[in-house]
């Protein structure tokens, strides 16, 4: 530590040396990549905390001065979408674990557990991903409206319940959807971490004696921990921010249970034209749910992308 | 008992065969171990008997039981897997006790107790609360044997243990589970592709070679009467010499030697036609050639030369060509004491005796004639 240290002072000479064209020209660039993506983040960020009228009258990008600050637009935007906020947590988070679970079940049978018509299963599966969302919506409308009126079956009961609504019970349709349809892609990011596990570890379970329910609660589940970060945060980002089942299932914005994504296009829009101020604060105010949920799974984001699963 | 009956077993993997028709009776606490090199169907033989891989044909039975279409947890078996299997995410105490929650009449302190004891025996207690990532690879081995111990089977099943262990660690441990056999006095088959722990471990070897099991028998049966030249070749370090020629009746012509064959011999060999003359390295007597005329040399004995010599300090592992011979591959390899230091391109007169020369034959690679041990010894005796 005593010691002279002439390797921390700057050599300014190789400094001089290091300087050419063509690193200044990958900087530049690199700076330029970093302001194209940052400046629309920036500009809706200030522009939620300014007045309309600043808006109306400053640059985007610039912070809002004096007058036009203000924190009435986010306080606005959390009162219109409060009731939406529930019903999003109140659909999103059962809908992720449901298909995140059963997607993990499902991927343990197609590669730990070996049966006949095992392939024929798998690629029912992958037919599932591909199966695009508009060419079910008529079907599963008229599935979940007429055939089986599930939401009006459950109203009395959700009544009852403390802190519902019967109106409520119009989300448990759209959360078996969202079950359903997300099997199909967990259990393919699953499968594809289960087979790289080692495969002497379900055989050692075998011979100790655990059947296959217990191979899979004792051993692959509690090892498969890391994979459950990436897909519980993959998933439930794809089932919060969907737009398209909650249109058909929940029908419009101005029904009590309508999810955040049903609410959003409407909050400042107005006859009297849009209010860019309250709409930027009822973005920022919708993401924030999907960004708690990655930097609590942070941890085992980052462990499940490493051990190559993902 | 545990006694194992393996009765023309076959198993196929799509068009690939890996084990043909296979017979094998290991008795009761034998120590038994199948050794081939890679691919050989070793393995898969040991996860039939596990119940991991249904048999195509044939049948196995344990302790006198037909197990065909059991379960591995209703065989009674033990298993001790190449890479460990540890459950990462339990402690070594989950580890051990994991096999024994589904086994009945125990109470949860008497499964306790159990650990506890297989762990005193293999001195592993200090680690039971620790997970196996924290484990050595010794200790992680350790644990694997603990956990196949506690549940007290009839038949212990390992695939390759020692494999992921550094080379000391493995010769500590090789001892160690011969030690722990004789003490449970547990029926082991032991699956290896290593012939030292084969030779250094077993009761009673069998080898294997593309799914067909070439010779079972003890150790030294093997070394010094092996029933064909792939088990003559595969089993001793370094490598058995052979000599690819033809059967002229009272001699061996090869390219570069030949070799008489006396009486015994020629009568074992009697008609074939072409042969492999086989001699281990340590039976190459090697010798200074200073001062020695062509014309001097006995029947048996050679002038050759020296190619490359690997010195190991307790030995010295020498290559020998045929003067005449220009090609890259050695004729023979011979065995010499530490300290008979050879020069690398002397000229050296190379000594075979007779009687430890093996002949086989040069198209189904059967032994026709194996060394002699003593006058008329039997070779299982040695």
């Amino acid at each position: 530590m005593s010691q002279s240290t002439p390797d921390t002072n700057i050599d300014v000479a190789s400094l001089v040396e290091d300087v050419n064209l063509a690193r200044i020209g990958q900087y530049v660039l690199v700076i330029l990549f970093i302001g194209f993506f940052l400046a629309p983040l920036e500009t809706g960020i200030m522009t939620a905390l300014k007045t309309n009228e600043a808006v109306a009258r400053t640059i985007p990008l610039a912070p809002p001065t004096g007058e036009g600050f203000t924190w009435g637009n986010l306080q606005f935007a959390l009162e219109q979408l409060s009731g939406a906020f529930f019903n999003s947590l109140f659909m999103a988070i059962p809908a992720t674990i449901g298909s995140v679970l059963f997607g993990s079940m499902a991927a343990y049978g197609l590669t730990m557990v070996r049966w006949r018509g095992q392939m024929a299963f798998l690629i029912l599966f992958l037919v599932g991903i591909f199966l695009p969302y508009q060419a079910v919506l008529v079907p599963l409308a008229r599935f979940w409206n007429n055939i089986f009126p599930l939401a009006s079956m459950l109203a009395p009961t959700f009544e009852t319940l403390p802190y519902l609504q019967d109106y409520h019970s119009n989300l448990v349709p759209l959360i078996i959807t969202h079950i359903a349809y997300g099997i199909p892609i967990c259990t393919i990011l699953f499968r594809s971490y289960y087979q790289s596990l080692p495969s002497s570890l379900v055989e050692a379970a075998k011979i100790d004696g655990a059947s296959v329910s217990k191979i899979y609660r004792r051993i692959v589940l509690p090892i498969s921990k890391p994979m459950f970060g990436v897909v519980f945060i993959y998933q439930f980002t794809q089932i919060y921010n969907e737009f398209l089942f909650a249109f058909t299932l929940i029908t419009g914005s101005d029904t009590p249970e309508a999810v955040v994504t049903l609410i959003l296009p409407a909050v400042g829009a107005s006859t009297s034209g849009i209010d860019f101020g309250i709409r930027m604060s009822a973005a920022f105010l919708a993401a924030i749910p999907t960004l708690i949920i990655y930097v609590a799974f942070a941890e085992q984001f980052a462990k499940g992308l490493r051990t190559g699963g993902g | 008992m545990g006694a194992i009956n393996i009765e023309n077993l076959t198993k196929r993997f799509g068009e690939t065969t890996a084990v043909d028709d296979l017979s094998l009776d290991i008795a009761d606490s034998e120590f038994l171990v199948l050794v081939g090199p890679s691919g050989c169907g070793k393995s898969t033989t040991l996860r039939c008997l596990a119940g991991l891989e249904t048999p195509t044909a044939g049948d196995i039975y344990i302790a006198g039981d037909h197990m065909n279409y059991r379960v591995p947890q209703n065989r009674d078996i033990a298993m001790v897997f190449q890479d460990y299997a540890l459950y990462p995410h339990m402690t070594v105490r989950a580890n051990m006790r994991f096999g024994l929650e589904e086994e009945e009449g125990y109470t949860k302190a008497e499964r306790e107790a159990r650990v506890e004891e297989i762990a005193e025996t293999l001195g592993i207690s200090e680690l039971l609360d620790r997970k196996p990532d924290e484990l050595s690879g010794g200790q992680q081995q350790r644990v694997a044997l603990g956990r196949a111990i506690v549940r007290d089977p009839e038949v212990f099943l390992m695939d390759e243990p020692l494999s992921n262990l550094d080379a000391k660690l493995r010769a500590e441990m090789r001892t160690e589970l011969q030690q722990l056999q004789h003490r449970f006095d547990v029926t082991t088959v032991y699956v290896t592709h290593n012939q030292t722990e084969a030779m250094t471990m077993s009761d009673r070897v069998a080898v294997m070679n593309d799914g067909r099991l070439q010779q079972v028998g003890p150790p030294l049966e093997l070394y010094h009467a092996p029933e064909n030249r792939f088990v003559a070749g595969f089993i001793g370090e370094p490598m058995m010499n052979f000599v690819e020629g033809r059967n002229e009746g009272d001699r061996f012509v090869g390219t570069y030697v030949e070799y008489p064959f006396d009486a015994t011999i020629r009568d074992a060999v009697d008609g074939a036609d072409d042969v492999v003359l086989g001699v281990r390295p340590e039976d190459v007597a090697v010798d200074t050639a200073d001062g020695v005329d062509e014309s001097d040399l006995g029947d048996y004995e050679f002038v050759m030369h020296v190619s490359v010599i690997e010195p190991h300090g307790d030995q010295n592992v020498v290559h020998l060509n045929h003067p005449g011979d220009t090609s890259e591959s050695d004729l023979l390899h011979a065995l010499t004491g530490g300290t008979d230091i050879f020069e690398q391109g002397s000229e050296v007169v190379v000594t075979i005796d007779p009687s430890h020369v093996h002949v086989f034959d040069g198209e189904s690679g059967d032994a026709l004639h194996n060394r002699r041990i003593g006058p008329e010894a039997e070779v299982t005796n040695v």
